[in-house]
């Protein structure tokens, strides 16, 4: 059975808590629910509240999929809580945060495989002609 | 499909072009609909609409039919409760049916006629050193408890760095995934789109079409004004207003054609059927569309009739002749009234 989104996992008061994914897809079909637990739980362990949902896969219109449970989600923040990287990520494209440093990287690197590759193509098109 | 509707108001305006080309477009032209979709996109009309004396005209004009409002309709899969036979009093009855009424109040309110939404494009931010992060579009859907679907923050980062908010049709869409209404689908039913509308309206399904328009799209949206105003014009065109009678799509139609002041087939149709009362609260509401004085002093007279014929209307012979059939209708049963009471030695 699933569990409320208001969750079912255990925590202590000033226990580490991390808004994290946990995928909740099946094989070959990744589908993450953005989730606050306990630092030190499992992934499949009961999780303290759902955040939100991720859809890795974009649908016909060429788009992913992010709902965000905004009220809850700056409720967690508050309460200290850590964000983990892919989550970071998600909230700095989302506008909420400041954009994490890695996205630009990311970003900068995919530039720079695609000129590197349209300049190979050159190449070899002027080496044949 | 919206490119395909501009292609064809293109076609309508240059149909007539003596192009040696025109040819194989015409054809195109044939298969779509002849009618163009009119949708309140100037003035907004929601002032006039939802204003209590001209909605109690419009709910006049509607002519309340218990019998048609609670008529058998066609549910699908849902079962109905078997109907439960009671034995009541005068009083109770009298109840009842007033209970009745009130319900079937509410099952006649009209869906609301809007203004088109503007356009959302607001930009956020602007970030160019994102670009060649992901080709795909990331869409953000606040899903907070409690916000209405209207005022939910959806916004959408693009491939090139810009967070813009989310367009209509996309909210529509996000609000139709994360919170699901009853009957509407994701994807707009193929039977809106102009060639499956037609074969509709040929086969004068109006109310599975209205019903269906309301359900899937907002009032406010292109959509459903494209569908509606198109629907209301084959209706008009055709004298089909008893199938839209008694049911809650016929306040926006007369309101619809007060709007284009297109009234003269709707009081055409009344005066044949001698409802000579609500003839005169068209009337009524027309005056206080267009700011026009027509003088309707009493609901049973032809005296605003016969001016509003003369100075506005656009079918001038059929309605004058209408109106002369029905007068001479009235003389005829006073004249046989008076005959009666004579031979029953009343007077």
């Amino acid at each position: 059975m699933l569990s409320p989104a208001s969750g079912t996992g255990r925590f202590y008061r000033k226990s580490a808590k991390i808004i994290r994914f946990a995928r909740h897809g099946c094989a070959n079909r990744p589908f993450f629910h953005i989730v606050v637990t306990e630092r030190r739980r499992t992934q499949k362990m009961p999780v303290i509240e759902q955040l939100g949902t991720f859809d890795p896969l974009e649908n016909e219109h060429n788009e992913k999929l992010v709902s965000l449970n905004l009220e809850r989600i700056i409720y967690w923040m508050g309460c200290g809580a850590h964000i983990s990287r892919p989550v970071d990520q998600l909230f700095g494209l989302s506008g909420l945060l400041p954009i994490h440093p890695t996205l630009y990287m990311t970003a900068w690197r995919n530039r720079k495989e695609i000129e590197n590759q349209a300049k190979e193509e050159n190449n070899e098109s002027a080496t044949k002609t | 499909m919206a490119a395909l509707r501009l292609f064809s108001r293109c076609l309508a305006l240059k149909k007539y072009d003596s192009l040696p080309n025109i040819a194989p477009v015409s054809i195109i032209f044939n298969r779509t609909l002849k009618y163009l979709p009119k949708e309140y996109n100037e003035t907004d009309p929601a002032p006039l609409f939802f204003n209590g004396e001209i909605q109690s005209l419009l709910k006049t004009l509607t002519r309340v039919n218990l019998n048609k409002v609670y008529r058998r309709r066609k549910l699908g899969q849902k079962k109905l409760d078997l109907p439960t036979y009671k034995f009541v009093t005068d009083e109770q009855l009298q109840e009842m049916m007033k209970d009745a009424e009130v319900k079937a109040d509410e099952l006649l309110q009209m869906p609301p006629v809007l203004k088109i939404r503007g356009v959302r494009d607001r930009v956020l931010s602007r970030d160019p050193a994102l670009q060649g992060y992901d080709a795909a579009t990331y869409i953000f859907t606040d899903i907070t408890f409690g916000i209405k679907n209207i005022d939910r923050i959806i916004i959408a980062r693009e491939p090139d760095g810009t967070l813009r908010e989310a367009d209509w049709p996309l909210r529509d869409r996000m609000n139709q995934v994360y919170f699901p209404l009853p009957g509407r689908e994701l994807k707009p039913p193929l039977m809106f789109q102009d060639n499956y509308l037609e074969k509709l309206l040929t086969r004068k399904e109006y109310e599975f079409i209205l019903d269906r328009s309301c359900i899937q799209f907002e009032p406010d949206d292109l959509d459903y004004q494209r569908v509606t105003t198109i629907t209301y014009q084959h209706v008009n065109d055709n004298n089909d207003f008893e199938i839209l009678r008694s049911t809650r799509h016929f306040g926006p139609l007369a309101f619809f054609l007060l709007w284009h002041k297109e009234i003269d087939n709707l009081l055409l149709d009344l005066i044949q059927s001698s409802q000579i009362q609500e003839a005169n609260v068209l009337l009524q509401l027309y005056e206080k569309f267009h700011k026009v004085e027509l003088n309707v002093t009493g609901l049973q007279n032809t005296e605003a009739l016969e001016k509003y014929i003369k100075e506005f209307s656009n079918k001038r012979g059929s309605l004058e002749l209408a109106v002369q059939a029905y007068k001479e209708l009235e003389e005829e049963k006073k004249q046989m009234e008076r005959d009666l009471k004579h031979v029953h030695g009343v007077a």
